[in-house]
């Protein structure tokens, strides 16, 4: 909100001996920080920032109770001379509990506009002056106190008037020029016709102050918060009377800002008072809090007295009662924020200084708990990935449906993983598969020009379940480009699935995933992260003993099919040797040339063997016949 | 005629092909070649000694199988010899263009996105005073994202113009903040709490909100949530807690700030300002020449937090704040625009993340 210096100061005049700067550092100082500061009008306006639970500061005079409370300074009195109330005029029934008190005024207009001061003071704080002294001394009390009031063309009012709630499908037009269509919980004034204001909200446009207007009716009244914030959030209606009405307004405000109100139109307008009177009455006042010696040393982190809390409690208005241990605290009527002990002793703090805070680090109570392996596991697998030349992304969690479907599993379907109120269609699915979104990063760098691209991304998938997307960490990688190329020694190739089927190798992963191609020389592959073999909790895995006996490697050269798989082969020469002593086996060269049969290549195969004890070579041959059975067994042949 | 040769010279024969195709190297082929046709000791003198004392009837034939088996070996070590000495070349003609004074292949260099680099470094900064990590789903019941946070009923950020919810689960949402980390930790750890001796750890994560994309806004973008309880916690714990994590951070001459400010799940609340990391405080644009910046949310918790996960306020107490990663990681690179972090060109993210 805006606030002009000057007319901060008129509220509080020891303000006015503090610089602009001053006076920031102090607001800010207080909670209110300063989003800017403009020079409008002869003078400085600052942009306040003002938290959702301060209404009560949403004006001159509550930013000025601030700062007096700050500088231990006197407010200026605010004592409108007082109106004298008597019969209604016109007939006011409060019908629902939303409404407990209506003050109002009936005047007739005489002849002047709005002051040249006034208008001078909207326009610096970027309300517009509207030249009818009726409408503008509203929009500057509301600035200047903080309490909303209303004026309506009284003679457009048909009969009494009642606030009640509304009747689902009543429409009232208001002040903005758009027909509302009302529901039974909508708060509205109405006359014998119907609505004639969204109460706390807007006036209804036909009972609004023209120039023709000649008497009005003034309303200066108290809403409830919550009736008020539900009705202007249906209607998209934010106004500066619902941001104060809906955080609670002063309702010992409403009967001085009618009073406020009758006195600037007699002086701005020349008119003339028919009548003033008040329906209901006051709410119930905030509850009393009381608040410990033990809590507030708590929260304080030193002993403060209570009466130091007692004097900065009252600074701010409260009432105190001090006890021995205690203090009970009346919130004054502005305050509705100030509900539990922790309240006030933010309070307390707040009046010191939090710069006083002292700063001290807990004690340790009990041992301090590891980092969890799952997370452990996924810092170190970015971090591999990374030294592997890739790059982490990160990208949205949700994507189109047809991106979704291109990539995630069949029976994984969008609906359960779909959002109700997406930015686009484009955001709309909770995805199923990093894939679409690492393959739309690649094409892209791809598009910027880039050699190869090689991506990888941590993240959640989602799989639709009866309860809810299921979540689950997810690790994709995107690779495509040329590889090498870019130094003497290392030729240039286009990268293949066989390079990601490598990293998953290194990874560690079992079984080879799916590699897909997610675009012209661009492949992928994502695995749920917990299938990546994980340390275990130990912190040293036990003590597993190997064998000091050397081991005996030996190769055996195959003819096997162009279209041999190689998962078959070595699985069934595996199967074919006691595993006890089978190290490892590998191809460690492949051959392929016309002097070779027709249809056939040659795998150089190499065998690894050892055991607890020194290896004699005609077990070792024993093996290797073995070996070669299995392998002949699929067809393949030793080659001569 | 080959059963005039002995067992050992046609067992050796036999394995020939598999001795040949098991050379991987000339030197290998050398040595095999030595063992079937060298001068010495090898199969074929032996043969040479055989004839020599064979009957006269059986030297003809014994001869010819000689010359057969002979020409067998010969013939096979020719060609592997030659495949080897084709590879060794490729070999040679890549080494001999090896030249010190061009520079050297160099491995690609990846590297880790620049906000989880620095969601890293958060945590690096506090492990030493005690704090661990949770984390939690990032699609949520309003129950924890809300409810559990003493978020009131009413409250705007809970309307589907500023939360993303589920069509087919209007009880789920997209989590807008790393708070309901508190709250399923708080109701987690409750009954054990004293066991524990408290809890405090931070909860790094992805948040949403439905906020259009701009240079400024991302409808997905990161948190991360500190949280302590324990007994007579109180603002001067807060003030320690982070005077001490963000001098590790930033260095020691760094300075802190609290101001009041309000937030529904503590009480009291502040805003906490840095003293400028680019400036040391002198001022600059950055800090627009204050000083200062602001870096996070703070407060202590409200009792009804507390309350909601079954744990006494009047017995425990504690502290809790919330970073955005994206609006610091912006601050301390000064990189003008938002969307950057989520466009992941290599360019940047080599560039900004890198690797420790």
């Amino acid at each position: 909100m805006w606030i002009e210096r000057k007319a901060l100061a008129a509220e509080i005049p020891a303000a006015a001996a503090l610089d602009t700067r001053q006076l920031c550092e102090l607001l800010a100082s207080l909670g209110f920080p300063i989003d800017g500061v403009a020079s409008r009008e002869g003078g400085d306006v600052l942009d306040v920032d003002i938290t959702a639970n301060r209404g009560d500061a949403m004006s001159h005079r509550g930013m000025a109770r601030e700062v007096a409370a700050k500088l231990g300074q006197p407010l200026a009195p605010l004592a409108p001379p007082p109106v004298a109330e008597g019969a209604p005029r016109v007939p006011v029934r409060l019908e629902s509990p939303a409404c407990p008190l209506y003050a109002t005024a009936l005047l007739s207009l005489g002849s002047g506009g709005t002051p040249a001061g006034a208008q001078a003071f909207l326009r610096a704080l970027e309300a517009s002056a509207k030249g009818l002294p009726a409408v503008d001394a509203s929009n500057e009390l509301l600035l200047r106190y903080g309490h909303p009031t209303h004026a309506f063309d009284a003679d457009r009012i048909r009969g009494g008037v009642t606030v009640r709630w509304a009747v689902t499908g009543e429409k009232l037009v208001t002040l903005d020029g758009v027909t509302r269509t009302l529901a039974s919980q909508d708060l509205v004034i109405a006359d014998e016709a119907g609505p004639i204001a969204l109460a706390g909200v807007m006036g209804g446009d036909g009972t609004k102050v023209t120039e023709a207007t000649r008497r009005v009716l003034l309303e200066s009244a108290w809403f409830d918060p919550k009736t008020v914030r539900a009705t202007a959030r249906r209607h998209s209606l934010h106004t500066d009377a619902s941001h104060r009405f809906g955080r609670g307004a002063d309702p010992a405000m409403a009967a001085v800002a009618r009073d406020l109100l009758v006195d600037r139109l007699r002086s701005w307008a020349g008119a003339t008072l028919e009548g003033a009177w008040t329906a209901g009455s006051r709410p119930a006042a905030p509850a009393r809090v009381t608040l410990t010696g033990d809590l507030l040393t708590r929260v304080a982190g030193e002993p403060l007295t209570l009466g130091e809390a007692a004097e900065a409690l009252g600074r701010l208005g409260c009432t105190v009662a001090a006890g021995s241990d205690a203090l009970t605290v009346q919130p004054p009527t502005w305050r509705h924020d100030l509900a539990i002990p922790e309240d006030l002793a933010e309070e307390v703090l707040r009046l010191r200084g939090y710069e006083r805070i002292p700063s001290v680090l807990p004690p340790l109570e009990g041992p301090p708990q590891r980092l969890s392996p799952d997370y452990r596991h996924r810092q170190a697998l970015a971090r591999r990935l990374a030294h592997l030349g890739f790059h982490q992304t990160v990208t949205y969690g949700f994507i189109s449906p047809e991106a979704d479907a291109a990539f995630a599993a069949p029976d994984n379907a969008p609906q359960g993983r779909t959002l109700v109120n997406p930015l686009g269609q484009e955001y709309s699915v909770l995805r199923g598969t990093l894939l679409a979104s690492l393959k739309a990063a690649a094409e892209q760098n791809l598009r910027q020009g880039a050699r190869e691209v090689r991506l990888f991304e941590v993240a959640p998938t989602y799989a639709s379940g009866t309860k809810g997307p299921a979540e689950r960490f997810t690790l994709g990688l995107a690779w495509g480009g040329t590889l090498g190329g870019e130094d003497y020694l290392s030729p240039a190739r286009p990268v293949r699935e066989a390079d990601l089927s490598g990293i998953a190798l290194d990874l560690g992963l079992a079984a080879l995933p799916q590699v897909r191609t997610l675009g012209e020389g661009l492949f992928g592959f994502e695995i749920p992260v917990t299938d990546l073999p994980q340390a275990g909790e130990r912190i040293i895995p036990a003590f597993r003993p190997f064998s000091r006996f050397p081991s005996v490697e030996r190769d055996l050269s195959l003819l096997v099919g162009l279209g041999q798989s190689y998962e078959a082969l070595a699985g069934a020469m595996r199967a074919a040797l006691p595993a006890e002593v089978l190290q490892d086996l590998r191809c460690v060269d492949v051959f392929r040339h016309k002097s070779l049969p027709e249809g056939r290549q040659a795998w150089l195969m190499r065998l690894r063997f050892q055991a607890d004890r020194t290896l004699v070579g005609a077990e070792v041959d024993g093996w290797m016949a073995s070996a070669l059975a299995a392998a002949e067994a699929l067809g393949a042949k030793l080659r001569a | 005629m080959d059963h005039l040769l002995p067992a050992e010279i046609l067992e050796a024969d036999r394995a020939f092909p598999g001795a040949l195709a098991a050379c991987a190297d000339l030197d290998a082929l050398l040595r095999l070649k030595g063992a079937y046709v060298g001068r010495e000791g090898s199969h074929a003198a032996r043969m040479m000694d055989l004839l020599k004392v064979a009957p006269k009837e059986q030297k003809r034939d014994l001869g010819a199988a000689i010359n057969g088996a002979k020409q067998r070996w010969e013939e096979g070590l020719k060609v592997r010899q030659a495949e080897l000495e084709a590879a060794k070349k490729q070999l040679g003609a890549l080494a001999s263009s090896w030249d010190p004074a061009l520079p050297p292949p160099v491995p690609a260099r990846g590297a880790l996105h620049p906000l989880n680099r620095l969601m890293d470094r958060l945590v690096e900064v506090f492990r030493p005073l005690g704090f661990h990590v949770e984390e939690g789903p990032e699609v949520e019941t309003e129950a924890h994202n809300f409810d559990g946070l003493n978020i009131p009923e009413d409250h705007p950020a809970k309307a589907s113009s500023d939360t993303f919810y589920l069509a087919a689960h209007p009880e789920l949402l997209l989590r807008t903040h790393t708070s309901p980390v508190q709250v399923r930790t708080l109701l987690r750890v409750a009954p054990d709490l004293e066991k524990l001796g408290g809890i405090r750890f931070l909860a790094p994560g992805r948040v949403y909100r439905k906020d259009e994309i701009d240079p400024t806004h991302s409808p997905m973008f990161h948190q991360v949530e500190g949280m302590l309880v324990g007994h007579d916690i109180g603002m001067q714990h807060l003030k320690g807690t982070l005077e001490y994590a963000l001098r590790a951070l930033f260095g020691p001459h760094t300075e802190i700030r609290l101001r009041p400010s309000y937030f529904p799940f503590v009480e009291p609340g502040c805003e906490v300002d840095v003293s400028c990391p680019l400036c040391d405080a002198k001022g600059c644009r950055v800090c627009k020449g204050s000083g200062w910046v602001e870096i996070l949310g703070a407060g202590l918790l409200h009792p009804n937090v507390l309350r909601y996960a079954g744990i006494d306020p009047e017995e425990w107490s504690g502290w809790a704040f919330g970073m955005g990663v994206e609006r610091m990681a912006m601050m301390l690179s000064q990189t003008p625009d938002l969307r950057l972090f989520f466009e992941n060109d290599q360019r940047f993210l080599g560039a900004m993340g890198g690797l420790d």
